[in-house]
């Protein structure tokens, strides 16, 4: 059986082709797995582990560092994981590294990140215990955004509200009448629209973080981490509540003019023709609400956009759920 | 007239039996192919078995080889019982017997060097390329045809290759050739130079033969002796023209 | 025919394959060793049918790669194709397929080129000049097809992904870099071993039952035919029947 002629070469490279494949996978895999490479160990507690298994990375400032080796529980409120990272990697870790387990992507695997602090404090030695520190978890992280945008869309309201009792008080173009008040009401304004730049940035800060969020870019690990985010959005929060107590002063502050400017002008005091012709300052007042509006009107838009996204999709159904319920129990929430 | 029956003629004093056959009997399902079969081949000696197709002649020599395992019976050959032995006894007995099938058999995925060296590779493991190489081309000689050397089977003709299918019998020198059907199937001009290279080699090669056939011009020229086989049994025995004289209707039958 | 004898025939044949498996692990061990013939069917059935193999991987990779986009789009993880493909290629489609056409390439033609051997008696030449055709042709064939087709497969899976690296940038835009950074991050041990492992499975399957089919072959070219065809019907399901095994050992051993 020898007519066709063997080509031991061709054969050979076949042979190393396929084999070389195999090896060079098993390789690839095993280094993805540290299985290479010096490594050490070091444990860390946890409360509740998230359902981490024993193969998931583990990564140092986001950078892939080791891999869990073991998820074990020490007793009924202590879970003990150990870490095997890379040695090259050890003197960067520190004893007071803050250590936590959050997800990879919105839908991806559970991973341990290890956050340096900027105190000093000892390296970091081969069977060590560190404390875990409890993650922010996507629920979470989506109340806070539902709570700031509930916000927003409540002080925006106000402010429309206020502005509409502005534009429609006969009262108050009377009080344009005058012409001692201008100065006061300019500052007024210039207070307002202060605080309309205040809530634009904020907004921009929220829609780039929602935004992030729908793009699935796995940002919810990086908003975890990244603490300055994470303040911005409270601090957020923080100053919308504050805004909605200015404008809520500024409102009854101009209702207080408008009662004297009344007063003022029953008695036949000032003009508004002053006012009135003061072009640039009616722009601006214009502006002001305008952007106000807007700025509401887009937030509303990324809040649906986000209930619309598959990923949100199941959160927000909860959420209407719960609110459906508990106006069913009887009584407003 | 009444039909003599002929008595089998047990082996001769003289000549040591290189196959003896006894009670041979073998069955396909509830057809009863051979019973009671007995035969003895002696040394050196040209053995016809004679029957119409269908008679169990290939069974026969199937069994002898054991292609086929017989149901009772014992058949002695070179002074060992075939039918018990186990397999590597059974592999070096086969290189005594030498076996040409009708159809020939050769390898056709294989030159005919490679068809002869086959057989020879594979029991001589120590011999050296220059000896195989020795061996095939005398074996090529013995048929005649040296040029075909490195040529397909598919290329040769009917009659090439039943005489390259005899040299790779040779090849090994077997004390026994078992032919089945040898000159079925060639023209007969053909056949008449097959059946004059059987008597060369066995004089050459001092080789005991049985033929399987119901070619007569092959069958007289070959024979020292031949057994009809008749209804699984052995019907018959003699010598060409003891048989060709015979009055019995169906020994003549062959013989019209 | 009706059921009882179907069922019976059913398991007399299983038994028969497995007897002659069997048989084949009793001579794999004894020399001789057929070395040449060994090479030269590794050449025959592994390297010969590396452009058949090639090609079905690379369309399946390619195909598998646009079917999938679709669907990974509407639920926005377009993203992970790449691990994805990897995964579905190393676990399951690249053995099976490969292991399928395997079966059809090869399969038919040991079942034929035995099942003709067998009918010309070629086999059974082999047989009376004692050389055993069980080793020279089961044996070398088993061992090359259980050899071969794990490196067949392992190339097949090498294809198929760069196929799929074609397909991932027909819409879209991937570097090498992260199709190869997605392709291996997702994989595991338990992804690549169990997979890699059954492939020797299905090729010694395929190998023994080609062998059968045409080393039992029945007389005449509708018997060789027959071989061929069964060789490949009953390889292809024994393929499915040993992935089926694979998966729940791989899960009861806990491989996943």
């Amino acid at each position: 059986m020898a007519n066709k002629k063997v080509d031991t070469t061709k054969l050979g490279v076949f042979m190393i082709a396929g084999v070389g494949f195999l090896v060079m996978l098993l390789y690839v895999i095993g280094k993805n797995q540290n299985l290479f490479g010096k490594t050490f160990a070091f444990r860390a507690q946890f409360e509740n582990v998230h359902g981490l298994m024993p193969g998931n990375n583990v990564r140092f400032a986001g950078i892939d560092a080791g891999s869990v080796k073991t998820v074990e529980v020490l007793d009924d409120t202590i879970i003990e994981v150990t870490l095997l990272v890379k040695t090259k990697m050890k003197k960067f870790i520190h004893r007071n590294a803050k250590i936590s387990i959050a997800t990879d992507g919105l839908i991806g695997n559970m991973v341990v990140n290890i956050e340096p602090s900027k105190l000093p404090a000892p390296e970091v030695e081969e069977g060590d215990v560190l404390q875990g520190v409890k993650g922010l978890n996507t629920d979470e992280m989506l109340k806070v955004l539902n709570q700031t945008n509930n916000d927003i869309a409540s002080i925006a309201t106000e402010i429309k509200h206020t502005v509409m009792r502005i534009n429609k008080s006969k009262a108050l173009w009377e009080v344009l009448e005058d012409e001692s008040l201008p100065a006061n009401v300019r500052q007024s304004l210039q207070r307002l629209k202060a605080a309309t730049v205040s809530i634009n940035h904020i907004l921009a800060d929220v829609s780039v973080v929602v935004n992030d969020v729908r793009d699935g870019k796995g940002t919810i690990g990086k908003l975890v981490r990244d603490s300055s985010i994470a303040l911005a959005a409270t601090e957020a929060v923080d100053k919308i509540k504050n805004i909605g107590v200015a404008a809520d002063s500024l409102s009854s502050r101009i209702n207080g003019f408008v009662a004297g400017i009344t007063s003022d002008v029953n008695e036949g005091k000032g003009t508004i023709h002053t006012l009135l012709k003061d072009e640039t300052m009616a722009q601006q007042l214009r502006n002001g609400v305008g952007d106000i509006e807007h700025d509401a009107r887009a937030l509303k838009e990324v809040m649906e956009a986000l209930k619309q996204s598959f990923l949100f999709r199941g959160y927000f159904r909860r959420q209407e759920k719960q609110k459906r319920e508990r106006s069913g129990k009887g009584g407003k929430y | 007239m009444l039909p003599e029956p002929i008595p089998v003629v047990k082996a001769k004093a003289t000549a040591e039996p290189v196959i003896a056959i006894h009670e041979l009997a073998k069955s396909f399902g509830d057809n009863q192919v051979l019973a009671h079969f007995d035969l003895v081949l002696n040394q050196g000696e040209n053995l016809v078995v004679l029957g119409k197709s269908g008679s169990g002649k290939s069974v026969l020599i199937k069994c002898i080889i054991r292609l086929l395992e017989p149901d009772s019976g014992s058949i002695q050959v070179l002074g060992e019982n075939i039918v018990d032995l186990n397999e590597e006894a059974l592999d070096r007995l086969r290189v005594k017997i030498g076996f040409l099938f009708q159809g020939n058999a050769l390898y056709d995925s294989m030159t005919v060097r490679q068809n002869l060296e086959f057989p020879l590779r594979r029991h001589w493991m120590n011999v050296s390329q220059g000896e195989v190489d020795g061996l095939v081309m005398e074996a090529l000689d013995n048929v005649g045809l040296e040029e075909t050397l490195d040529m397909m089977p598919e290329e040769l003709s009917g009659g090439m290759r039943k005489r390259i299918a005899l040299a790779r019998t040779l090849i090994l020198k077997p004390d026994i050739i078992l032919y089945d059907e040898p000159t079925t199937g060639l023209d007969p001009i053909t056949g008449k130079e097959i059946s004059e290279l059987m008597i060369e080699v066995q004089h050459k090669y001092k080789t005991s033969s049985l033929i399987i056939s119901h070619d007569m011009k092959c069958i007289r020229r070959t024979a020292d002796r031949i057994i009809v086989l008749l209804d699984g049994r052995c019907y018959a025995e003699g010598t060409y023209a003891e048989l060709e004289r015979s009055s019995d209707p169906q020994v003549k039958n062959f013989f019209e | 025919m009706n059921t009882s004898e179907n069922t019976k025939a059913f398991f007399t044949e299983t038994g028969a394959i497995s007897s002659f498996a069997a048989r084949f692990f009793k001579q794999v061990y004894k020399p001789r060793f057929e070395l040449n013939e060994f090479i030269r069917q590794c050449y025959v059935i592994g390297y010969q049918s590396l452009p058949l193999i090639g090609l079905t991987g690379f369309i399946m990779g390619l195909v598998l790669t646009i079917q999938l986009r679709p669907s990974l789009t509407e639920y926005g993880v377009e993203a992970q194709l790449p691990s994805m493909i990897s995964v579905a290629v190393f676990r399951e489609l690249g053995p099976v397929i490969t292991a399928l056409i395997f079966a059809g390439k090869i399969g038919s033609s040991i079942g034929a080129e035995l099942g003709s051997m067998r009918v010309t008696e070629q086999i059974d030449a082999m047989e009376v000049s004692g050389t055993n055709p069980f080793k020279y042709l089961v044996v070398t064939r088993v061992l090359a097809t259980t050899l071969m087709l794990p490196i067949l497969v392992l190339l097949a899976d090498a294809i198929a992904l760069y196929g799929s690296y074609l397909g991932v940038n027909i819409r879209g835009n991937t570097s090498f870099s992260l199709f190869y950074t997605q392709v291996t991050g997702i994989l595991e041990f338990g992804d690549v071993l169990p997979a890699f492992i059954k492939t020797f499975f299905f090729g010694f399957a395929i190998g023994v039952i080609g062998c059968y089919k045409g080393y039992h072959s029945r007389k005449g070219t509708e018997g060789v035919g027959r071989s061929a065809n069964m060789a490949v019907v009953i390889s292809s399901v024994t393929v499915f029947v040993i992935d089926l095994v694979a998966v729940q050992v791989t899960d009861i051993l806990n491989l996943n």
